[in-house]
């Protein structure tokens, strides 16, 4: 019998993807390392950089066996994005460099600064995709309780997760008990503004109401009884990954502050 | 007031949980909807108050077909009380709760004061009208959302599990509704699995088993088939059990009971 | 000394006028099965949480009196302590599941982590408990998507795991469909005998299958104290809760002389069946 390590029939809304890559089973700690460093250096690589950190990351995720969800995510977000990019930076903002073509004036340099910007925002995207594809939230609890981090931030990282279902499957029944009580919601602007205290309203009481009940509960099972709780089927850290950790976190940081420090 | 005619309804195509379903409710019935959990009672309830459209066949309700008018206009002619009052409260205090749906419907001044104080009256709120509707028990908070409904006047009445988890008060008071409500000609449709209060109240059972009418019969007629009952999976109130272990002629409620049990003594 | 005992308590929720608990004093004994049974709005929920520890909480304070365990003011208690001495389980499902844990198992063993049990412990407490529960099916499922027989199911599992001595059950089947209810009172019969339980109700078949001694809070006071004929035949609970269907039926019989009045009057369908079958054997 499986004994709740395995996430098979996790939760639909997590981009959690189950897989037996190195990334899944790295320490969720190291994970999150690969994940920051990833971040800052996409913060301060130019274009070039960012775009190879791109590729590299879309390979790694390929390889383990979460391409297809990651790759699905990056093209919904960065589609609009790199739209939204072209049109304001390429042709809406006077640049001293716009050349015409056809109707239109174009700036050179705009669209250059249009695609540093998307490469940025889809390498940190990807960085996260790569991370929450390969992480199950619950390991990365786990981990947290590990380095004895306050149960408190455990709950605060696992709760909107794991509440936003029933939150919203809520939100749809208070929708559909207002429309049969004859509340209009297929009518103007105006009406469907004056028609959201009438959603609202149940939905913030409820969700006080959870609140008070849910802090009975945790209160009931020892929450915080103690600073430090067990942790079950413990993630594997090694001392490798420790070292590795910080050294790519010093990286990072490194990364981050030299070309503070260079501009000054 | 109610027909719906041969409705199939499935969430997923080519896996209906709802077929072949034919029924109509006259005024001044009441009808209850009975079956095991994931017969497709809730579907049903949300196909007749328009929530869901059916994938065939038709639903009208007092003259309007559920298909062509908006949910909210569909709202006028059938109220329908959900399970969890708090999904639908949202006024500070218990009177305005009630004047809602009719102020929606255009009533001011004195007829909607008179609307809201009737209203107060029957469920029973007259002293809690000021009061915040989180501030009153669950139960209370169950005869608001009655309130609200009944205030908008509606010739069809759907209750979905009404009687759940309410006292004897309570449940008199619920009782008292839908006979008037059965007496001014409405239509009240109840979704219960409470039999007893099936048993008290229903004039007929529609019994819904894998998404199919099972059972479409006057009440005594139906729970006195013991088969059919079975296959439906619903309990029989306890003294119908008792007058069968008795061999009494059925009785349904305990007076009918009662009355059957003394007719034999004095035999 | 009283297991669990509640001593004139006396209180008012902020904003009230009137006490929802006027002066309530009982006392129970270890391994017993007690039900309370109150009509709406009768202050079971708060008596509930002031049996299991979980009131005063800080805002909420009573006027008067105080609740104890072991001769112990729970307000002496440390969290770890009284968890593992009381649980309770509240009666909308979905509000009793932490909001921590993504699975079934996870659920269960969350009590238990919090006690910084070794895991060896924990997963016997956790598979001891979805055994008892019939939630061995769903171990690795969502707790927030089980119907609501299986989170009550469920919050009943993570209360055991907690090993504790009294259980206390807000009307713990209310919100379920009969069969589930069954379901869930089947199980709840299965429990140790040594294990205490108060169960807190508005009807009177689930509490039958539960209880074998009854009391009555009626008007924030304990009315009535007793077996289950004493208190549901009590006037006061006839009045605020009424009768099942088969004591109605033979308390009408009974009005239309049939039935002796000194003759105790059926609670039960079974009941009922062994009382009214008598007449029949001896003709």
């Amino acid at each position: 019998m499986a004994s709740g390590s395995k996430q098979e029939a996790g939760k639909q809304s997590l981009l959690f993807t189950p897989g037996e890559s190195l990334l899944h089973k790295a320490n969720p700690l190291t994970s999150l390392v690969i994940m920051l460093w990833m971040i800052s250096a996409a913060a301060v690589l130019p274009t070039a950089g960012t775009a190879i950190l791109v590729l590299a990351a879309i390979t790694v995720s390929m390889a383990t066996g979460v391409g297809k969800r990651s790759v699905k995510r990056l093209l919904l977000t960065m589609t609009p994005i790199g739209v939204a990019l072209i049109v304001v930076h390429g042709l809406l903002i006077e640049r001293p460099d716009e050349t015409n073509i056809g109707f239109i004036a174009v700036s050179p340099d705009g669209l250059d600064y249009a695609l540093k910007v998307f490469m940025r925002v889809a390498a940190m995207l990807m960085a996260t995709l790569l991370f929450v594809t390969t992480t199950h939230p619950s390991e990365m609890l786990k981990a947290l309780d590990q380095r004895g981090v306050p149960p408190g931030v455990g709950y605060l990282v696992a709760s909107p997760l794991l509440l936003i279902e029933p939150f919203s499957d809520r939100a749809k029944a208070i929708r559909d008990a207002q429309r049969v009580r004859g509340l209009d919601l297929t009518g103007s602007w105006k009406a469907r503004i004056t028609a959201l205290p009438v959603l609202l309203m149940p939905l913030i009481t409820l969700a006080l109401s959870d609140l008070d009940q849910r802090a009975s509960i945790l209160s009931g099972r020892a929450f915080r009884a103690y600073p430090r709780r067990t942790v079950i089927n413990a993630p594997h850290d090694s001392t490798f990954q420790v070292w590795f950790r910080r050294i790519l976190l010093a990286i990072a940081i490194l990364q981050l502050g030299i070309p503070l420090l260079w501009r000054f | 007031m109610l027909s719906v005619d041969d409705v199939t309804f499935s969430y997923v195509a080519g896996a209906p949980v709802l077929a072949d379903i034919d029924f109509k409710v006259a005024a001044g019935e009441v009808v209850a909807i009975v079956g095991r959990n994931g017969a497709g009672k809730s579907t049903l309830l949300r196909l007749l108050n328009g929530l869901y459209q059916p994938e065939t066949g038709a639903i009208i309700v007092a003259g309007n077909a559920t298909s062509d008018t908006p949910v909210h206009v569909l709202a006028r002619s059938i109220g329908t009380v959900f399970q969890a009052p708090e999904q639908q409260i949202f006024n500070p205090r218990v009177r305005d709760e009630i004047a809602f749906g009719p102020k929606q419907l255009g009533l001011t001044g004195a007829a909607l004061e008179a609307r809201v104080a009737e209203v107060l009256e029957r469920i029973g709120l007259l002293a809690e009208a000021d009061a915040h509707p989180l501030d009153i028990d669950q139960s209370a908070r169950r005869m608001v959302a009655i309130g609200s409904v009944l205030a908008m006047q509606p010739p069809i009445l759907l209750l979905d599990e009404a009687q759940r988890g309410l006292d004897k008060a309570a449940i008199n008071r619920l009782s008292t509704i839908i006979e008037t409500e059965k007496a001014r000609g409405t239509a009240v449709i109840l979704v219960c699995h409470d039999m007893d209060f099936v048993a008290r109240q229903a004039d007929r059972v529609l019994g819904l088993a894998g998404g199919r009418l099972a059972a479409d019969l006057p009440t005594e007629a139906f729970f006195t088939d013991a088969e059919l009952t079975a296959s439906i999976g619903v309990e029989v109130p306890d003294v119908l059990a008792l007058s069968a272990a008795l061999g009494l002629p059925p009785a349904l409620t305990p007076a009918a009971f009662a009355e059957a049990f003394m007719a034999r003594e004095q035999a | 000394m009283a297991l669990l005992e509640v001593h004139d308590l006396v209180f008012l929720f902020p904003r009230a006028k009137t006490a929802v608990l006027d002066g309530v004093s009982l006392s129970v004994e270890r391994g017993e099965r007690v039900a309370i049974l109150a009509p709406n709005a009768g202050g079971k929920t708060t008596l509930a949480r002031w049996l299991a520890g979980l009131l005063p909480d800080g805002v909420l304070k009573a006027e008067r009196g105080h609740v104890s365990m072991d001769g112990k003011d729970w307000t002496e208690w440390h969290i770890a302590e009284r968890s593992a001495a009381i649980q309770y389980v509240g009666q909308v499902p979905s509000q009793q599941m932490t909001g921590c844990a993504f699975t079934v198992f996870e659920e269960i063993a969350f009590g238990p982590c919090n006690l910084a049990l070794p895991e060896a412990e924990i997963r016997a407490r956790v598979d001891e408990a979805m055994t008892v529960c019939n939630l061995r099916h769903l171990v690795d499922r969502d707790p927030f998507t089980l119907s609501g027989g299986e989170q009550q199911r469920l919050s009943i599992a993570a209360a055991l795991a907690m090993k504790p001595r009294v259980l206390v059950l807000d009307e713990p089947t209310s919100n379920l469909d009969p069969e589930s209810r069954d379901d869930l009172l089947a199980q709840l019969e299965l429990l140790p005998g040594e294990l205490t339980i108060v169960v807190l109700e508005v009807a009177l078949r689930p509490s039958l299958a539960l209880a074998d001694r009854f009391l009555l809070l009626d008007g924030g006071r304990i009315a009535a104290d007793g077996s289950a004929l004493d208190v549901l035949t009590h006037p006061r609970c006839i009045e605020t809760l009424g009768m099942t269907a088969i004591t109605e039926a033979a308390w009408r019989i009974q009005g239309a002389g049939g039935w002796e009045s000194g003759r105790p009057l059926p609670l039960t369908l079974d009941d009922a069946l062994q009382t009214l079958k008598v007449p029949d054997a001896v003709r």
